[in-house]
């Protein structure tokens, strides 16, 4: 089904009457919004529609990243150029997701730096850096991912798991709240979401035995006002012997039940993170998200029963934060193949063709599912976008081979959609590792794998950009990448989706053939997702290149801006 | 067994040891510089520990001082010594004095680089097994992981044994990582991070 198309650049006749399909969809570039520097509720709920903001990470409530500007497009593309690069302090991992609110932008840094720039010169208005307390823990790099804003506030969680406020013009901190208490392996590398007063946040740590959790905090003064644990007193669920492909998980479900009869329930430390942005359902008023692997992430042993809600797709009340509905992709799993890429609200077919409010999330495992919204239930999923071998064959002490690796298919790296075309945009790796499992004890707050994920050396590792037809589940056209691929991809209207590698190539593909229209090399790895923006008229692109500690792609410390003359 | 023995040969230590368990946690919170100056018996007044198997503190990172406290108190991490006095710590004198520590100057204890063949054969360990990922590029590590570069040869030459086979269990990944390592593997990475 997958058209491979490979990296050649075509150009032409095809991409100018793509780009003349955008038009029928998108918004004009006028300054609709333009001169409210204040961040409404309404200003946030009509993102989706904004040409010239960008003011949720992944670009509104749905978390579609499809920014409806076309300035910049498949005919004009080719003369995308830097229009600035800012330099940050610190060069490290780099996985901000840029805000842009009326000509100023908010960035973010590994070790919870903040910088305000002007969105057109790349100047810088304000920085601030959170001085970090003495515990944060952190597997995977001191990352951050980006501020959140909201009336006259930044938003800012750190990797010591408090929630800051601060002021939009000044980069003053108004208040600090503790999320969590680092000590027990909490932390906060995601940008927080704020909806009609909340400020939500779930927390890292499914690799340290914590107890994961979404909170919401009152905006104005960051007080607790609920809390949702996404390992439920009661965790053993169904005892589901496939995962939702219907392939067996070889679970010793006797075995598990007696030890959980011995041991009773083991939710305290389950783990089960939620560090990606939930997406926002306003005629529902839910909230839907992903909920990380359970604790330990290698050794079933000790947390015998489904694990419930981790690796699941859950959804909650924004008032109550009681629960809705969920769905689990893999009961029980001793793989880390968890769900993490943030969940994107669209409309799409059902079994009976008819279309639906529906829920996509992309896995590790290489299939994006389409689930409905109203009960969570599984809708389809789709074709496989790497390579899947030996599926879900036990890990061992010495190690068993399977595919995906345990960073995917899929990682954190959010997806994209263009919601006319029925298509979802995502980035995979394909890095081949070993298994290994090993027993250990509760360590505390300390790391706690239960094991090893070992990247076996001697194969090949490359990534793809995949374009899949969410209505149908089938691959729409694939490039391949040479290297695993994190940090995230943006559709526009102009018919391009532009993402980045870890060589440092940042690209703009056309989002209906997948072909290269556009590359730019920028040092470092290219490894966060992308934004766009429009100050006076003119549309940018810009994304940071940093590279990224968890695939050890080269550092740097850039944001670049894009635009066409 | 030899540390023990070193040990017992500075007769101060147990002293010193021996106050700090008389006078407990209060103690503490009155005066760090104080309940400071019973560590420095043996810690080393300077810096420099006054016996080879004793770890440097100063400079070390104030989140691994805190944690090693906390956890020779719940006996996760066991040693005759530390073990009796973390005993009489409370939590708030513990985050005193792991940030009274990691506010001093790294010593220098003057030990040679390892010699070429080691250094290579540490360097290709550290490459494989990703160490730099969590102890960064200068082995300074950061906040709950800790600088290893410039610590003494012997204890850490002991320690990492210790994780290897189990006697340290506070960091079930460092343990797991190191039981595929020979002595010889485990002495050249100590003279390597050692002279660094
Ligand atoms: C009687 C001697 C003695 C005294 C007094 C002493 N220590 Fe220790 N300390 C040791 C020894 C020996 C070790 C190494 C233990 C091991 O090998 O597991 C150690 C280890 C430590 C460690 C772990 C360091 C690392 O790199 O892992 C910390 C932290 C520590 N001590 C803090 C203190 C503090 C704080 C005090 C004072 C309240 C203190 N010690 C007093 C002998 C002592
Ligand atoms: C996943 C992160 C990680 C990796 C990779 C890692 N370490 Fe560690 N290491 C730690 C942490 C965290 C500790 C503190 C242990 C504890 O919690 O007590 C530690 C402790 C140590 C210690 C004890 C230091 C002391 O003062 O007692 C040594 C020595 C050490 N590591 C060496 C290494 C070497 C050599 C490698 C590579 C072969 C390595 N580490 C790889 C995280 C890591």
């Amino acid at each position: 089904m997958a058209k491979i198309a490979s990296l050649a650049l075509v150009a032409g006749a095809v991409a100018v009457a793509l780009a003349g399909m955008a038009q029928a969809q998108e918004v004009r570039n006028a300054t609709k919004f333009g001169d409210m520097a204040t961040v409404t509720q309404d200003l946030l709920n009509r993102a989706s529609d904004d040409g010239n903001n960008f003011l949720h990470t992944n670009g509104n409530y749905a978390q579609t990243r499809f920014y409806p500007n076309r300035q910049i497009n498949t005919g004009n593309v080719s003369k995308l150029h830097p229009a600035w690069i800012f330099q940050t302090d610190v060069k490290d991992s780099l996985e901000t997701s840029p805000i842009v609110v009326n000509g100023v932008m908010y960035v973010t840094t590994s070790f919870d730096h903040v910088y305000a720039l002007n969105a057109r010169t790349g100047e810088e208005i304000w920085h601030y850096k959170q001085k970090l307390g003495p515990i944060s823990t952190y597997c995977c790099g001191p990352n951050n991912r980006g501020v959140a804003v909201a009336g006259d506030m930044v938003y800012l969680a750190t990797l010591d798991a408090k929630l800051v406020a601060l002021d939009a013009k000044t980069g003053k901190p108004a208040w600090s709240t503790d999320v969590a208490d680092p000590e027990l392996g909490y932390s906060e590398t995601m940008a927080p979401t704020v909806v009609n007063g909340k400020v939500l946040l779930g927390t890292n740590g499914g690799e340290y035995g914590i107890r994961g959790f979404v909170k919401a905090f009152d905006a104005k003064t960051g007080k607790l006002l609920w809390t949702f644990d996404t390992t439920p007193e009661n965790s053993q669920g169904v005892w589901a012997t496939t995962d939702a492909t219907g392939r067996d998980m070889h679970r010793d479900i006797a075995a598990e039940k007696a030890a959980y009869g011995k041991n009773g329930d083991p939710y305290k430390t389950l783990g089960g993170g939620v560090w990606q942005n939930p997406s926002y359902d306003a005629a529902s008023n839910r909230l839907f998200f992903v909920v990380g692997n359970p604790s330990p992430d290698l050794d079933g042993s000790v947390r015998p029963g489904d694990n419930l809600y981790t690796d699941s797709m859950v959804s909650i009340d924004l008032d109550t934060g009681k629960y809705v509905c969920h769905f689990q992709y893999i009961a029980h799993d001793v793989w880390d193949l968890d769900a993490v890429s943030p969940t994107v609200l669209v409309d799409a077919k059902d079994a009976s063709g008819a279309m639906v409010p529906a829920v996509l999330h992309a896995g590790k495992t290489g299939h994006i599912y389409v689930n409905n919204r109203k009960d969570c239930s599984l809708i389809r999923f789709s074709e496989a976008m790497v390579p899947q071998e030996n599926m879900w064959v036990l890990p061992t002490k010495d190690g068993a081979r399977m595919l995906p690796g345990a960073n995917g298919g899929v990682e954190w790296s959010p997806i994209a959609t263009n919601p006319w075309a029925g298509l979802a945009y995502a980035i995979n790796l394909h890095q081949p590792m070993t298994y290994h499992v090993e027993n250990s004890a509760y360590p505390g707050g300390k790391l706690w794998l239960g094991g090893a994920f070992k990247v076996i050396p001697s194969e090949e590792q490359w990534g793809n950009v995949t374009a899949v037809d969410y209505n149908t589940g089938k691959i729409r056209w694939q490039v391949k990448t040479s290297q695993p691929m994190i940090g995230g991809i943006l559709a526009t209207a102009g018919g391009l989706v532009f993402t980045g590698e870890p060589n440092g190539t940042f690209e703009a593909l056309d989002s209906m053939t997948g072909a290269t229209l556009w590359q730019f090399h920028a040092g470092a790895g290219v490894n966060a997702p992308p934004s766009s923006y429009t100050v006076e008229g003119k549309q940018y692109v810009v994304v940071g290149a940093g590279g990224n500690a968890q695939i050890d792609s080269k550092r740097g410390n850039n944001i670049i801006a894009f635009t066409v003359d | 067994m030899t540390m023990r023995a070193s040990l017992l040969a500075c007769g101060a230590i147990s002293l010193a040891a021996a106050l700090l368990l008389q006078s407990g946690p209060a103690a503490l919170a009155g005066d760090v510089e104080e309940a400071a100056a019973i560590c420095s018996a043996c810690h080393g007044e300077n810096g420099v520990p006054v016996d080879k198997s004793i770890p440097v503190l100063w400079g070390q990172n104030e989140g691994y001082i805190y944690l090693q406290l906390r956890d020779f108190k719940l006996g996760n991490r066991k040693n005759v010594n530390m073990t009796e006095i973390a005993a009489g710590l409370d939590k708030p004198s513990m985050k005193q004095l792991a940030a009274y520590f990691s506010a001093k100057p790294w010593p220098n204890l003057g030990q040679p680089s390892a010699p070429h063949d080691l250094a290579v054969s540490a360097e290709t360990t550290a490459g494989s097994a990703g160490c730099r990922g969590c102890h960064q590029e200068n082995w300074e590590g950061d906040s709950v992981t800790p600088r290893v570069s410039g610590q003494g040869t012997q204890y850490l030459r002991e320690t990492m044994v210790q994780f290897r086979s189990g006697e340290r269990a506070n960091n079930p990944w460092m343990a797991a990582l190191l039981k595929t390592y020979t002595d010889g593997d485990i002495d050249a990475m100590a003279r390597y991070l050692a002279g660094k």
